[in-house]
């Protein structure tokens, strides 16, 4: 059985990856934990033992093993530092090429997507703002594909499960996150941050797709809203 | 009971009293040090507080920095007299000190009155006198900053009459030295207000 | 005032009592009514999550405003009124003055003022359920704009924000907190002044060492997030903007003060409880406690590096990458000084002659929980990885592996430990042992699957997860079930411990003045302690920990005798 949901973007892979390494470390520092733990238990129960050693641990010449095992576990700790390290700055650090990008913004209770429009800049007239319960946020597979994280009324925290990614939206600011999505199809985004009465029924979608697909989606959806727009 | 106190000896001689009023003070500090760090990094976003400082009454805030240092001094003079056991400078001198509070706290007041009154209020996003949403927050810090300073100017004068009553009956003279570590506190924290709140425009 | 001075009334010894160790019982007792209610909120959230939508028993239907409120208040509840006043408070009292040789605090009535100050407080907490806007709901850590504009009134008036559940929160905490500033006043004034004759600083029992770093640590964090409660305060109810970023505040400042305080407050509930069992293993060891001067050093260093951990809690809340970094590193430089601590205590077993008691059970079991507590921290404090993993139930998972075995653990420890010293009589030992294993087993089997469904995805604080098909689905659904029924079955374990208590205390055995054969000066003094403690000034000749030394018969030498 797999713990992980499936992943789908280029970083999760390392990021659950990095779950594995961890493990390695905290589960050798569980068995020998343990071990040092109960051992004695056995060994020296007090019907096999007449005295107990006096050993104050004061000197160097026993506590110099806890000085050795903590040197290991600093070693240890800055390993798994190390090799997170690149993880999170592939995750902090916005790819060079961007190949769309969209204003997500939180709000009680709901995901508010908006499209950049025709002119293909976000925050100008033409924006296509999207705010329906249960609305979907198309984009395309394989792509450099930014979000700028807003709330507009309290911290909502923006989490796609199979993605890996989840990144707080604070109201007055602006986060920019990035996603490659690696497969096609429809996934949850939810709110990981509580944000009152209805925080669980805060839930939209992100539907991944072909290149051509989200060509025909975004074409009949910006066709759609200068209709409408139009006809004010 | 007494007997029961006496069996504990002490190891260091620390009075008793002094050590608390040390451990309080250093709390004390703490709720104003987290304070005065919030009002510096919003400080340091926002250069255009500067303008918004320019409303505050420098010379009354200056005026009100003397009044508290005397009384601080009246206060170790007060200390002094204690030592000596001489009850009636010990009285005269606390009245001095606590004259000074009042002093502080009246001055206080007309400077708060005008603000008010020029529309500079602790909680209105909006000011009269010019200035954006933003500089109203600037006004927050000045109310609660000075306020609380304030209600530690009267807590510090109700210590000092405390004191000032015990050490009419001759009783509890230690008392005074512990109501003079408090206003001394007082004192410390308003030297570090007044320049923040009143000097940097 | 002379004549009623040897026949106190039920209320001035019971009731209104300056006497640290009744005081302390008040804490505890009013602690464990609170550990109580906090229990019962968490079986009627789970039960929801594991049933949703059907009727809970003994409580009916749960709400989603609800939800959020029982969620909110068990965390509040159990951090602070019941880990602060048992932990800290309650171990405090009993345990500081006996263990330093004298006969009660320094300032008994400004002890006193503390606990009636935190029994208001919790008055205050318990009050505010019962308020039109309900109890507060946007969880323990009462982020702003949240904690200010939950509710609908754009601008109420100041006496009916003051009746909000937040506000009335706020006031409850705040309230807690001058409780234990008078408390640790107190404590740290006791400590230093009033030792008995002998006891050098590294005499000092680890108990009341922890105790005091405990705190000092507590003491110094508090203050910012005193000041910044009352701008949330003030914004709740005055209308101020100092979280409101349309008005130039920051919501990420709360944040900032709220961790500042909240992570070496972690601390400060945990080391009380390691100073219980820096006292409890070299009992049951018959073995000097391994490393005693090097743990105090431990201690004080990882009180230093307690303020440098804060914003590993806003890994995904948008602060710089450096600052991550800064602070990835900071998390883990102080699970150092923890480790080495732990790693002493099992040291102190190597070599040792072990008899397992109940308490020494107790205290190995929180050894072997916290450990998994512990390294699971490793996983969220490794900043990338807790992109995925926060706010979900792994983060869960991992607090209460590390606050149960902390809290309870700790306290059933010492409960079982000092039990025979302050009542006088002995605990039904079979008992006991029931009581262990099945908390043990049910808090296991509680929490451990929640880590799967962490890492599974599903994120807190959520009252259903119909919505969200790709996370709840088997063996997520079971696994969820498990954890609530187990959870049922621990809270109804804890029946054992009030039975054995009030059983015990009313017909047990009557125990001997040192049934453990301990060092520490308690035992020097009769069971129950009275009122001031020992007849004479015990006299201390040497450290806490003299057990099996050479040259020597008996294999203990309490702090009190010279040794021959």
């Amino acid at each position: 059985m797999n713990i992980f949901p499936e992943n789908v973007s280029t970083y999760g892979q390392d990021i659950d990856q990095l779950f594995w390494l961890v493990l390695v470390f905290a589960g050798t520092a569980f068995v020998i934990s343990v071990f040092i733990l109960l051992y004695p238990l056995f060994k020296n129960h007090h019907s096999r033992i007449q005295r107990a050693k006096y050993i104050t641990g004061e000197g160097k010449a026993h506590f110099k093993w806890v000085i050795i095992a903590l040197c290991v576990l600093t070693m240890s700790d800055f390993i798994i530092l190390f090799a997170e390290h690149h993880t999170w700055e592939e995750f902090e650090t916005l790819p060079q090429q961007k190949d769309a990008e969209y204003i997500v913004t939180g709000r009680q209770w709901n995901w508010a997507f908006t499209y950049p429009g025709l002119d293909g800049n976000l925050g100008t007239a033409d924006d296509v703002v999207i705010d329906e319960p249960n609305s979907e946020l198309h984009v395309p597979l394989s792509k450099n594909v930014f979000f700028q994280l807003k709330a507009k009324d309290v911290l909502h925290s923006f989490f796609v499960v199979n993605s890996r990614l989840k990144q707080d939206c604070i109201p007055g600011r602006t986060i920019t996150r990035w996603i490659n999505f690696t497969k096609e199809g429809k996934y949850d985004i939810s709110c990981a941050e509580i944000c009152g009465i209805a925080h669980s029924q805060m839930r939209n979608f992100i539907v991944v797709e072909s290149q051509e697909k989200y060509n025909t989606y975004i074409d009949s959806l910006y066709k759609q809203h200068s209709a409408t727009a139009g006809g004010n | 009971m007494e007997n029961q106190r006496s069996l504990s000896v002490p190891i260091i001689r620390v009075p008793q009293g002094r050590l608390a009023m040390w451990v309080l003070i250093a709390g004390e500090l703490m709720i104003f040090g987290g304070l005065i760090a919030c009002y510096l990094l919003y400080r340091l976003r926002y250069p255009e507080w500067a303008d918004q400082a320019a409303h505050t009454s420098t010379l009354i805030g200056a005026l009100n920095t003397i009044v508290l240092l005397t009384s601080s001094f009246t206060v170790v003079k007060a200390h002094e007299a204690a030592n000596k056991m001489d009850l009636k400078k010990v009285v005269l001198w606390l009245s001095v000190s606590i004259g000074g509070g009042l002093l502080f706290l009246v001055n206080k007041g007309i400077e708060y009155t005008t603000e008010i009154s020029h529309g500079f209020t602790f909680s209105s996003p909006h000011l009269q006198a010019g200035g954006d949403t933003i500089g109203s927050l600037f006004w927050s810090f000045y109310f609660f900053m000075t306020g609380l300073h304030g209600a530690h100017v009267i807590a510090g004068m109700v210590v000092m009459f405390l004191a000032l009553l015990n050490a009419r009956k001759g009783k509890n003279l230690h008392r005074v030295e512990l109501a003079g570590m408090y206003w001394h506190m007082v004192d410390l924290i308003w030297i570090f207000l007044f320049p923040l709140l009143y000097i940097a425009k | 005032m002379a004549h009623t001075e040897h026949k106190q009334s039920f209320l001035s010894k019971y009731v209104f009592s300056t006497d640290h160790k009744t005081i302390g019982a008040q804490y505890t007792i009013t602690g464990l009514f609170m550990a109580a209610l906090g229990g019962f909120l968490a079986y009627v959230f789970r039960y929801n999550l594991a049933f949703p939508g059907e009727n809970i028993p003994i409580f009916g239907q749960l709400a989603a405003n609800q939800y959020n409120t029982f969620v909110t208040c068990h965390g509040m509840i159990m951090v602070f009124w019941v880990a602060m006043p048992i932990l800290l408070a309650g171990f405090g009292n009993f345990l500081i003055p006996l263990m330093i040789g004298t006969d009660d605090m320094a300032f008994p009535k400004l002890n006193m003022l503390s606990y009636w100050t935190f029994l208001i407080s919790a008055i205050v907490l318990v009050a505010s359920f019962f308020v039109p806007t309900g109890a507060f709901g946007g969880a323990w850590t009462m982020y702003p704009p949240l904690s200010v504009n939950g509710y609908v009134d754009p601008n109420p008036s100041f006496f009916k924000a003051l009746f909000y559940g937040s506000s009335l929160m706020i006031l409850a905490v705040a309230l807690e907190f001058t409780s234990i500033l008078m408390g640790g006043i107190n404590f740290v004034v006791t400590t230093i002044n009033r030792r008995a004759p002998g006891m050098t600083p590294w005499r000092i029992p680890l108990a009341v060492w922890f105790i005091n770093i405990a705190t000092v640590i507590f003491m110094f964090s508090v203050g910012p997030l005193v000041a910044g409660a009352f701008m949330l305060l003030f914004d709740i109810t005055l209308g101020t903007g100092f979280y409101d970023p349309a008005r130039g505040g920051d919501p990420i400042l709360f944040q900032h003060l709220f961790w500042f305080f909240g992570h070496p407050e972690v601390y400060v509930l945990l080391l009380p409880s390691l100073g219980v069992l820096g006292e409890i293993i070299p009992v049951f060891s018959r073995k000097p406690l391994f490393g005693y001067k090097k743990i105090i050093y431990l201690a004080l260093l990882s009180a230093v590096l307690s303020v440098v951990v804060w914003a590993h809690h806003q890994f995904i809340a948008g602060i710089d990458p450096r600052m991550a970094t800064f602070f990835s590193i900071g998390t883990i430089l102080i699970s150092i000084p923890f480790a080495g601590i732990f790693l002493a205590f099992m040291a102190t077993l190597w070599g040792g002659k072990i008899k397992i008691t109940l308490p020494m059970a107790w205290a190995l079991g929180f050894i072997g929980l916290f450990l998994i507590g512990g390294l699971t921290g490793l996983f969220l404090g490794s900043n990338a990885f807790d992109i995925y993993a926060h706010d979900t139930y792994f983060v869960v998972a991992h607090f209460h592996y590390t606050l149960f075995p902390d809290i309870f653990f700790g306290f059933f420890a010492a409960f079982y430990f000092w039990f025979p010293k302050f009542t006088g009589k002995e605990l039904k030992k079979g008992l006991g042992y029931l009581h262990f294993w099945l908390t043990f087993i049910f808090f296991n089997s509680t929490f451990f699957l929640l880590f799967f469904n962490g890492l599974g995805g599903q994120h807190r604080r959520i009252n259903n997860y119909d919505l969200f098909s790709n996370i709840n689905i088997e063996p997520y659904i079971t696994f969820e079930k498990i954890a609530t029924i187990s959870a049922i079955c621990l809270i109804l374990s804890q029946t054992l411990f009030i039975y054995n208590f009030i059983v015990s205390w009313r017909a047990g055995k009557k125990a001997e003045k040192n049934p453990w054969q301990a060092n520490t000066l308690e035992w020097v003094a009769d069971s129950p302690p009275p009122h001031g403690n020992f007849e004479t000034v015990p006299t201390v000749y040497h450290g806490a920990y003299e057990y099996s030394l050479p040259n020597m018969e008996a294999d203990f030498l309490p702090q009190n005798v010279q040794a021959e």
